[in-house]
């Protein structure tokens, strides 16, 4: 009897919400919220974010035109100054990883591979729409040989030209013309003018979220931590495609709950843990394997320097002549000066960077993390590595993909590591 | 309460003070006290280490070291050489204590002229009207001008004293000095406004004179202080620096070498953001207005220090402050 039903309903594509990719979604996800203890209740907004988005497939809405970005070198604050809605395409899918296979070499980056198997396919996730814009800057050769493939797939892309030497003074001329020749593609996209109100008024929004994440990644300085890094970096994930302004209130309801559990003397985790900074190829949802690893085996990521999180959202612009030249000039600077990207020539930001991390965070020791095919940060691995060698700080050094497949291997590499580290401790004390 | 959280309070309002105001009224105010006060009998003698004009003969409240200087080195040769090298070295000496103790924060906060130029910005920028900047090419020979007029300045007055060159040419810097015409205006006196016809070399030095405040006044309105880059005193200043008491100091392991300390700085100093070595961090064309310190975002990167006591560090809490006042109502 039920078979004969079967056979006169048309056959309906599977909903997203049972599919294999909602699946590994939905695994990562009760991982984070069901497998460790007292999450933040603020949390919870995060947490219900991604369900919808990434396990349910919930549509976000967004204003204006929506510009995609594959890096975080495109400055955002010129897009909401446009009306536009920036969203960041970078993707943490081993789903989309694997379609993407067919674009790329088979030894390449998972992150591009994944951006550009979600930009493929017909259902994408997060489910924003349909970029009117995608914006690729000129970064590393993966990300850079994307641009046409993307197009392929019928999409608009402008090709955002990016300095690949930073400290040259030629470079910061050559940045500052290229943002502003992007805000003209975005007039051109938009049909609106850029002007000093409407940028103002981007600015004061970026700021405000800024100020947020600052705040929350002062709280992570505090011994034994308040949070978790797997929040932290939920936390930071959502800023690529949730709406900035819902963001920014969210955060600021955790932090006053980090405020609260400091004054009750709150530990998230033993006093013990040893507390690591992470850097490398960046952590994006559902690909928090190496954080989440590290935290079931009782350490704590207490900071990073991943353009996920940190990179992302940490350099603040100053301005001096609140008139639009100098704010554009200043936005420039601010993306290309700080940056600590690999795809730079020299690397010295990135190492003083780390070690001042590693020194205001108080950490034990550092997890570089390089996506096998990251070829910039698998070349950085030498010299960073010889840096922490020289400041006695210990690093391990993990190539990984976005398969799960090496979980248990890493597993056991990461906790033999933090081991060590708490012996360390130990004989220091 | 305790003392400390008491100067810990204190310590954080000044950190996160307001501090384009700040300046702004404490230039005010001694603009006043060195263009009027000697309205009110002010005289703090004829050694300061800043342009109050000694030419605006009844508001001054003191004259610049500038003009005493050339004079006494524009003495007969003979004269030099005897007690008067005596005078030379004393009145050098008050320059240097004056000049101790706040460095080239003189430039920065109290020189009527720097304040002057600041106000010309300000009056730009009210019109919208965006600044100018040199080419990296450009600041690397123009930033050496100041260390030739300084030159100038010395050699010239004593090529005077030695009959080399016409008493006209003497004082050859207060002569193409823009103040000189400019201060003594703002008490009503408009006689420096005037060619001297008693000899060739008197009518092209007080017609350059002339040029170069008209210079001055375009350049400033065109470049944020557009005429300290070529400033003499500027240049003295540097070569005695060492031992001032107000300090510019910066950590280079705080800094991310995010550029904001460039941004907001008048002289277009590249090393305040760029060199994470230096410790002392005032360069030959630094006002020590402390600008950079109030935009820097990294707490504890960039800040002024008195006789080795912080006063004023940048601090993330203020860096926000005052950037959000920016975008809600800044200029
Ligand atoms: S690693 Fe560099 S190029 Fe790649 S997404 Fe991050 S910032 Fe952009
Ligand atoms: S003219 Fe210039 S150098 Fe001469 S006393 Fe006046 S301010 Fe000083
Ligand atoms: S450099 Fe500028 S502020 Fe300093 S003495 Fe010269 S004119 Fe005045
Ligand atoms: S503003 Fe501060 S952190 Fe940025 S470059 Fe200047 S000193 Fe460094
Ligand atoms: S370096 Fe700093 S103190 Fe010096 S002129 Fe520039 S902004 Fe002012």
């Amino acid at each position: 009897m039920e078979n004969e039903i079967h056979q006169v309903i048309p056959i309906q594509p599977a909903p997203y919400s049972r599919s294999r990719q909602a699946g590994e979604a939905q695994t990562v996800l009760d991982h984070i919220v069901d497998d460790f203890e007292e999450n933040p209740a603020a949390m919870q907004y995060f947490y219900d974010l991604f369900r919808q988005v990434y396990c349910h497939g919930d549509e976000i809405p967004h204003s204006g035109k929506l510009v995609g970005t594959t890096c975080i070198q495109a400055p955002e604050e010129l897009i909401y100054a446009f009306g536009a809605t920036p969203v960041r395409l970078c993707n943490g899918s081993y789903h989309y990883d694997q379609r993407g296979a067919d674009f790329m070499p088979a030894k390449s980056c998972s992150l591009v591979k994944a951006t550009l198997g979600m930009l493929s396919s017909d259902n994408v996730i997060p489910k924003i729409g349909k970029p009117d814009l995608v914006v690729n800057p000129s970064t590393c050769d993966q990300k850079k040989k994307s641009s046409v493939m993307i197009e392929g797939m019928g999409y608009q892309v402008y090709d955002l030209e990016f300095p690949n030497v930073k400290e040259s003074e030629a470079s910061r001329v050559y940045w500052r013309r290229s943002v502003r020749e992007f805000a003209s593609e975005l007039r051109k996209l938009t049909g609106k003018r850029l002007t000093r109100a409407n940028l103002k008024a981007a600015m004061a929004m970026t700021g405000r979220a800024q100020a947020a994440f600052r705040a929350l990644h002062n709280f992570r300085r505090q011994t034994p931590s308040l949070i978790l890094g797997k929040d932290a970096f939920l936390v930071t994930n959502a800023y690529f495609f949730d709406d900035i302004s819902r963001w920014t209130v969210a955060v600021e309801k955790l932090n006053a709950e980090l405020a609260e559990r400091q004054a009750a003397g709150f530990r998230a985790v033993q006093s013990k843990a040893p507390r690591v900074v992470f850097t490398g190829s960046p952590p994006i949802f559902p690909n928090l394997k190496l954080p989440l690893l590290i935290e079931e085996a009782g350490g704590v990521v207490v900071a990073d320097e991943t353009c996920s999180a940190n990179r992302m959202l940490y350099d603040m612009t100053a301005v001096d002549e609140w008139l639009l030249n100098d704010m554009v000039d200043s936005l420039a600077d601010k993306y290309l000066k700080p940056c600590t990207c690999p795809i730079f020539t020299r690397n010295d930001d990135r190492k003083r960077r780390l070690l001042d991390l590693v020194d205001q965070f108080k950490a034990d020791g550092v997890i570089y993390q390089a996506f096998s095919g990251c070829q910039v940060y698998e070349m950085e691995y030498r010299s960073v590595a010889e840096e922490f060698n020289k400041a006695g700080i210990p690093m391990l050094y993990i190539e990984t993909d976005y398969s799960p497949d090496d979980q248990g291997q890493l597993s056991t590499r990461i906790e033999a590591f933090l081991e060590s580290l708490k012996n360390r401790k130990k004989r220091r004390a | 309460m305790s003392a400390k959280p008491v100067l810990d309070k204190v310590r954080d309002v000044v950190n996160e003070v307001d501090f384009n105001r700040f300046r702004f009224w404490f230039q005010l105010v001694a603009f006043v006290l060195f263009v009027y006060g000697g309205y009110l009998a002010i005289d703090l003698g004829s050694k300061l280490p800043f342009f109050s004009c000694g030419y605006n003969r009844e508001g001054r409240a003191g004259v610049c070291y500038l003009l005493p200087l050339q004079h006494q080195l524009g003495r007969p040769l003979a004269m030099l050489f005897s007690m008067a090298s005596l005078a030379i070295l004393t009145g050098f000496l008050t320059f240097v204590l004056w000049f101790i103790v706040l460095n080239k924060g003189w430039c920065g906060f109290v020189c009527p002229l720097g304040t002057l130029q600041d106000w010309i910005s300000a009056l730009r920028r009210r019109m919208g009207i965006r600044f100018s900047n040199y080419t990296q090419g450009q600041f690397a020979q123009l930033t050496k001008i100041k260390f030739v007029l300084l030159a100038l300045m010395i050699l010239i007055p004593l090529g005077v004293g030695g009959g080399i060159f016409s008493r006209d040419m003497s004082p050859p810097f207060c002569l193409i000095c823009p103040a000189r015409m400019i201060l003594p205006m703002f008490t009503g006196d408009f006689s420096q406004f005037t060619v001297d016809f008693s000899s060739k070399t008197a009518i092209f030095m007080t017609a350059l004179g002339i040029s170069i405040t008209a210079l001055f006044l375009v350049g400033s309105f065109v470049k944020k202080r557009f005429f300290c880059f070529f400033c003499p005193m500027s240049a003295l200043h540097y070569l005695i620096s060492k031992p001032a008491l107000l300090k510019l100091k910066k950590d280079g392991s705080k800094c991310t070498r995010c550029g904001d300390c460039y941004a907001v700085c008048d002289m277009e100093i590249k090393e305040i953001a760029d060199d994470v070595k230096t410790t002392d961090i005032m360069t030959d064309d630094c006002t020590l207005c402390l600008k950079c310190v109030a935009s820097c975002p990294e707490s504890g990167a960039l800040k002024a220090t008195f006789a080795g006591i912080p006063i004023f560090v940048s601090t993330e809490a203020g860096f926000i402050k005052r950037m959000n006042k920016g975008c809600q109502h800044g200029k």
